[in-house]
């Protein structure tokens, strides 16, 4: 082995030692730092594909667009009538809440976000948004849509974050089933299909009686997300030696979706 | 300057792709771009260089990937560096093929190569996590990107060797013959 070989191989030995020797805060930190520096890349090939999407579909008339927008107009008047009424509701949900003791439900404070990526990686389940800690996003917070629970926030940078997807075996979130006191974990399977992934209903009792299509609910466990956030719907469900076990479907098309809600607090 | 057009290659293909979706006909396969590269220059460069290129590839792709479960990290930053490393000097092995002008054979190492850095997550992510199941499933995505690697391998060789002398990097051909 020629001598400036040697001294490379020792170099290299010495910088891996030092990566593999860094404690978690700092491998937070420089993954942040790292993902900071995509970002500009990740929203320029975002807004790049977003542009091809569009240039694919063709460009609409303008009588189409003024119909839409005629249409849009209505549908907002709607949904702003819909929204006054389901704050006077609240309120007096409240109030009644307050009356026999019990704890006022809290309206959460979200942030939309775009996906701007996938994960390439093979066994991870994750997807990139296109917000970060100067929007006030923080690792851990629960990510949603109108349909139901995505998953989580793991890495944060400036404005750009990582989300753990419900499919990955590794986000784990404590649930209910629908219309009964059945509770359980889901978490994602590893070896499901990326076109149709599923999830499983874990730690059930052995007795319980579920039907397809029941559905099931974050019971609020754990503090990491709030209660009453769909999941998904019971496909199956078997009994297993010591516990019961059901197998989901996503309430969320993890594989389709583009934006997102990130819970970051209540209001 | 190879070397740095090389680690750009390499940056730039991580994020290319995340855009691109798994490959549903492959049973989910990604498609992988970035060990291509990555043994490309293995070829083309210097054992010292290789470990540069091996020690960036590495360190990017712990760093966009690597995810913390239940407050520890499920792999450690840099392990990639190693496995990278190790498959980059085997495939340095194979430059005197290389510098005779042929690269069909590297080509399908890239891809066998390829596979084996999936196959690589997959055992370290099974070790952590428990439950050693390897369905069919699984085995589509390995040799899936594995597959797309070698059928890409060849294009982007071509590209890089074409690209290697406009830039002032000599590649050192054998001369045929007996001089």
């Amino acid at each position: 082995m020629r001598r400036s070989n040697i001294i490379a191989l020792v170099v290299f030995l010495v910088a891996v030692g030092f990566v593999l020797a860094l404690n978690p805060r700092n491998t937070i930190k420089i993954q942040s730092g790292f993902l900071g520096i995509v970002a500009p890349f990740f929203k320029t090939g975002s807004s790049l594909q977003l542009r091809v999407a569009a240039y694919r579909e063709g460009l609409k008339s303008l009588v189409k667009l003024e119909q839409e927008n005629k249409l849009l107009v209505v549908k907002n008047r709607e949904l702003a009538q819909k929204i006054d009424l389901l704050k006077g509701l609240e309120e007096e949900n409240n109030r009644l809440r307050r009356a026999i003791g019990y704890e006022e439900r809290s309206v959460f404070q979200l942030i939309p976000a775009r996906i701007i990526a996938r994960d390439s990686g093979s066994w991870w389940s994750t997807v990139k948004i296109d917000r970060g800690f100067d929007d006030g996003v923080d690792s851990d917070m629960p990510v949603l849509t109108e349909d139901g629970l995505v998953g989580k926030t793991t890495t944060v940078a400036k404005n750009f974050s990582t989300v753990l997807l419900m499919a990955d075996e590794t986000c784990k979130v404590s649930a209910t089933v629908e219309g009964t006191r059945e509770q359980g974990i889901v978490r994602g399977e590893r070896s499901s299909s990326i076109s149709m992934p599923e999830m499983t209903l874990n730690f059930l009792s052995k007795t319980a009686d579920l039907k397809p299509g029941q559905k099931v609910f974050t019971s609020g466990v754990g503090g990491v997300y709030p209660s009453g956030v769909p999941i998904g719907a019971i496909k199956d469900f078997k009994v297993r030696e010591l516990d019961g076990r059901a197998i989901l479907i996503p309430s969320v098309d993890l594989t389709t979706l583009q934006d997102v809600f990130i819970v970051v607090g209540k209001k | 300057m190879f070397a740095a057009i090389l680690i750009a290659g390499i940056f730039l293909s991580l994020i290319a792709q995340e855009f691109i979706p798994p490959l549903a006909w492959l049973h989910g396969a990604r498609v992988l771009i970035m060990p291509v590269i990555l043994f490309y220059g293995a070829l083309a460069l210097p054992f010292g260089g290789m470990l540069l290129l091996a020690f960036c590839a590495g360190f990017m792709w712990d760093a966009m990937t690597v995810q913390m479960v239940d407050g520890a990290f499920e792999i450690s930053l840099g392990w990639s560096i190693i496995l990278y490393a190790t498959l980059g000097a085997v495939m340095s092995g194979f430059r005197p093929l290389f510098q005779r002008g042929r690269w069909e054979v590297h080509c399908l190492v890239s891809g066998f190569f390829t596979s084996v850095i999936v196959l690589s997550e997959y055992v370290m992510i099974t070790i952590r996590r428990g439950g050693f199941v390897f369905p069919n499933e699984i085995w589509w995505r390995i040799g899936g990107s594995g597959l797309v690697a070698t059928l890409l391998a060849p294009i982007f060789f071509f590209a890089l060797n074409w690209l290697a002398p406009h830039v002032g990097h000599e590649i050192e051909y054998e001369k045929k013959g007996f001089n």
